[in-house]
């Protein structure tokens, strides 16, 4: 699971590729931990090029909406793949995350 | 209507996801499933399995974990046996999904579970030889096959 980490408009995209189970899980941990630690308030995690989620992978995105929330910051997630999407849906993180078709529309909205 | 199964095997010793992944895209193609039926099923033993690996067994004995994968027509059937500890999904606490994330107990607990009782349609538990046997079944048609 290569994740890419770049800043655009002053905004932290993590773009995550491939596989996000739970042996993937602690590298990404690791990065959003990194990026919260140097004051980043504002995330995108560009899921474009993902093809499968776990709840341990959505628990890193919780965790994240969690100590951001509490910073006045904001997470969106943007490119999920349409049969993974019903994963959000049925776990209600569809609400508590702002989510986008693209990276353009994320950034435009952040 | 004939009932096609595949029945692999892992123990609680080995890198599970790596070996059940291939063996259910296989599955999936060998029967025309779509990549969504694909990604569900996945996920569904992934949770399970990590369910069973992670809380399933009191001590460092390797111990073997059974699933199969069968297709009746409409219909897509998990059956996974393991000799971990007893378990009945059907009894496990629902996660907090009416309150906000920061004020659940458990944010993100339960959601394993929760992910596959809304992915499968039918679910049955049963203790056998001192084994764990959990049957689940999925209506392609996204309609219940048991009328549940």
């Amino acid at each position: 699971m290569p994740v890419e980490q770049m800043k655009e408009n002053g905004v932290s995209v993590l773009n995550v590729q491939g596989s996000l189970g739970s042996d993937e899980t602690q590298e990404l941990e690791d990065a959003v931990l990194g990026l919260l630690e140097n004051g980043e308030t504002r995330l995108v995690f560009d899921f474009s090029e993902l093809d499968y989620i776990n709840s341990s992978g959505l628990r890193v995105l919780v965790l994240a909406y969690q100590r951001l929330k509490k910073a006045s910051g904001t997470v969106a997630i943007c490119g999920v793949k349409d049969y993974i999407r019903e994963i959000f849906e049925v776990s209600g993180y569809d609400k508590i995350f702002s989510m986008y078709p693209d990276r353009g529309q994320a950034l435009e909205e952040l | 209507m004939t009932y096609h199964s595949t029945t692999f095997r892992m123990t609680n010793k080995q890198k599970c996801f790596q070996i059940f992944r291939p063996q259910v895209e296989e599955f999936g193609q060998r029967y025309g499933l779509s990549q969504k039926q694909v990604f569900n099923l996945t996920l569904v033993i992934d949770e399970l399995i990590t369910n069973i690996l992670s809380y399933g067994y009191t001590d460092l004995e390797e111990h073997f974990i059974e699933v199969t994968l069968g297709i009746d027509g409409d219909r897509l059937i998990i059956e996974i046996r393991d000799d971990a500890e007893p378990f009945n999904i059907l009894e496990a606490p629902e996660p907090e999904l009416d309150l906000p994330v920061e004020e659940r107990v458990r944010p993100v607990g339960g959601m394993g579970v929760h992910i596959v009782k809304k992915l499968m349609n039918c679910i049955e538990y049963r203790r056998e030889d001192g084994r764990n046997v959990l049957r689940l079944e999925k209506d392609i048609n996204d309609e219940c096959p048991c009328g549940c």
